[in-house]
């Protein structure tokens, strides 16, 4: 098997009600339902191999969660093919099922009322993992994650952190090969989230395990992610490297000028954006295809002690496809 | 196997868990069973009187039996199937190898296992207390077609029940009305919860009678109580067991269709 997940022209329509405010909108609803088609995807694709850890990342509502629920076989695709493993998501057939797994940060599944311990002996007989198995695989993901104290507290009583590393055990005791997370280290403090990555990180290592992975946590992107597809509107807009995101989408460059003496800022300004001025220091930006003209205009009217052109950082990039503004 | 028998051990820790909630719910069907105690007991004052094929005996095993039949039938956890559909909680099944309708089926045993126990309970003591004559039926053969009747009613039930419940794929926020009235009321109502179905009047009974509710209590009830017998009580479970066909296909068929609709909501 060289390709983990395949998606070819996947499209999936959702029909929502929609309700117009106010008790009077309520009532009405009721009679005369208003229907919308909303298309949250429009035929994407693309494919991932067996091991591979992929960023999803895009603005809310770009179908970013949709496409792991329809990899996950919770959704029926409107249109288009889709196989995870080998197997048809939607058929759910126990052997595909015991092989992957979903967690969603505002999700449960830990019983409520009950310690988690108590989900994980269940999840144990549900997934038909032996006992040694088991029991090798719960003290590993304790001692990782930290939770081994905890293992006896009503998960009521659990601190939203701890309870998002308990769902994570519950989620991976089966060892699944293919593991969607969708917003993982969502409301954690910055330890918690730094735990987390790191557990990932070290279950796609050791394991081999795909993983896709969205996320508007910057540091989970940069730190995780060494391929990413960048969604929005129901479409892919990019899909590679971490890095190459910043070459196809940064239509600027940097230029960081070291000056000996001071100059009016304003003759520089002519030439690009300034965009930080801490005397010696000051940086620029200007479009891509200027950038040679820019530089020897600088070093040809000002004193320059050192100058260096650099990408745009990929942060900035990665904001603009959470605000949604990019475009193809 | 396994697995259920894992499930069956957490869902009656889980009731624990709301020991009042279910406290409260038993001390209902006490009220609602001394209620009903008093107002037939002076019906029949006189031991003697017969109204619509009853006396005193029989109509107090009657309310005694709607008691038990209630524990075993009517208590099921899968009303929060509708909740489950809608805020999106049926998702975690749905991603596990565990087929959905066993689970409940497992958690509604062994709610009625917890109902069930409690009830013979509380109608030991009732009985202490009234001190009712009751009507024990001794053949052999009626007591098996109580059983076979029973466990026909606990799966008319269960599929009812699902019914309803899945109307929250289409409706997500009308689950609960519809599960109220459905259950609470009508069900109660024409199965004979409230009172005995053939003090009705005889058109009605007829229609009664071919609809999948009599079969839920007051079919059973009259099978034990000796009032349905012979060639009436195979008919009897011969629509019985129409039902739970024509229900469990409809289970199914609705379950396809509505997993198809599902869109996982909740995020």
């Amino acid at each position: 098997m060289d390709r983990a997940i395949v998606v070819d022209r996947l499209v999936k329509n959702f029909e929502v009600t929609e309700k117009e405010k106010g008790l009077r909108g309520s009532i009405k609803s009721i009679f005369s339902p208003k229907r919308k088609i909303v298309h949250a995807l429009k035929g994407i694709s693309f494919t991932i191999q067996p091991g591979e850890l992929v960023g999803f990342i895009g603005p809310n509502g770009a179908g970013k969660t949709t496409t792991l629920k329809t990899l996950s076989g919770l959704l029926y695709p409107s249109s288009g093919f889709v196989q995870v493993l080998e197997y048809d998501p939607w058929e759910k057939k126990p052997e595909f099922l015991k092989q992957i797994s979903l967690v969603m940060g505002q999700k449960n599944q830990l019983w409520w009322d009950l310690p988690a311990i108590e989900t994980f002996e269940l999840n144990k007989e549900i997934y038909e993992i032996p006992r040694r198995d088991y029991e090798k695989n719960l003290e590993e993901l304790v001692t990782l994650l930290d939770v081994g104290k905890l293992l006896k507290t009503q998960v009521r009583r659990l601190s939203l952190g701890q309870r998002m590393r308990m769902e994570l055990v519950a989620a991976l005791l089966h060892r699944p090969k293919v593991l969607f997370l969708d917003e993982p280290t969502i409301g954690l403090d910055l330890i918690g989230q730094q735990k987390i990555r790191e557990f990932i990180y070290e279950y796609n290592r050791k394991n081999n395990a795909t993983i896709i992975l969205t996320s508007h946590n910057m540091d989970d992107l940069t730190n995780l992610a060494r391929r990413v597809i960048v969604i929005s509107a129901g479409q892919i807009l990019f899909d590679g490297a971490l890095e190459e995101l910043t070459s196809r989408f940064a239509k600027e460059k940097i230029i960081k000028v070291s000056l000996s003496e001071e100059v009016d800022i304003k003759t520089i300004e002519e030439i690009g954006k300034v965009k930080h001025v801490l005397f010696p220091e000051v940086t620029l930006s200007v479009p891509r295809s200027a950038v040679a003209v820019a530089a020897a205009e600088i070093l040809q009217n000002f004193p320059v002690n050192d100058l260096t052109i650099e990408e745009v950082p990929v942060e900035e990039i990665i904001k603009k496809v959470f605000r949604g503004e990019l475009n193809k | 196997m396994k697995k259920y028998l894992q499930i069956f051990k957490l869902s009656f820790q889980q009731e624990f868990a709301y020991r009042l909630n279910f406290v409260m719910w038993r001390v209902r069907n006490i009220l609602q069973i001394i209620l009903l105690f008093f107002l037939w007991s002076s019906v029949f004052k006189d031991p003697q009187t017969e109204v619509f094929g009853y006396n005193q005996e029989k109509i107090l095993t009657y309310v005694f039996g709607i008691l038990i039949l209630r524990a075993i039938v009517f208590s099921a956890r899968a009303v929060d199937v509708a909740g489950e559909i809608s805020n999106g909680d049926i998702t975690n099944f749905l991603l596990k190898p565990v087929n959905y309708f066993k689970y409940w089926a497992t958690r509604d045993i062994a709610s009625k296992i917890l109902n069930l126990g409690f009830s013979v309970f509380e109608i030991t003591i009732l009985f202490l207390i009234l001190k009712p004559n009751l009507f024990l039926q001794t053949n052999l053969l009626t007591l098996f077609a109580v059983l076979i009747s029973l466990t026909m009613a606990v799966i008319l039930f269960f599929c009812l029940l699902f019914i309803t419940n899945m109307s929250a794929f289409w409706m997500p926020e009308n689950g609960w009305a519809a599960q109220f009235l459905f259950i609470a009321i009508i069900t109660d109502f024409l199965s004979g919860g409230v009172f005995p179905l053939d003090i009705l009047p005889l058109a009605f009974q007829k229609v009664l009678y071919s609809t999948p509710f009599p079969y839920l209590l007051f079919f059973p009830l009259q099978v034990y109580l000796g009032k349905i017998a012979g060639l009436e009580i195979i008919r009897g479970l011969a629509t019985a067991f129409t039902w739970v066909f024509i229900l469990f296909m409809t289970v199914k068929f609705i379950w396809a269709k509505g997993l198809r609709r599902y869109s996982a909501e909740g995020r």
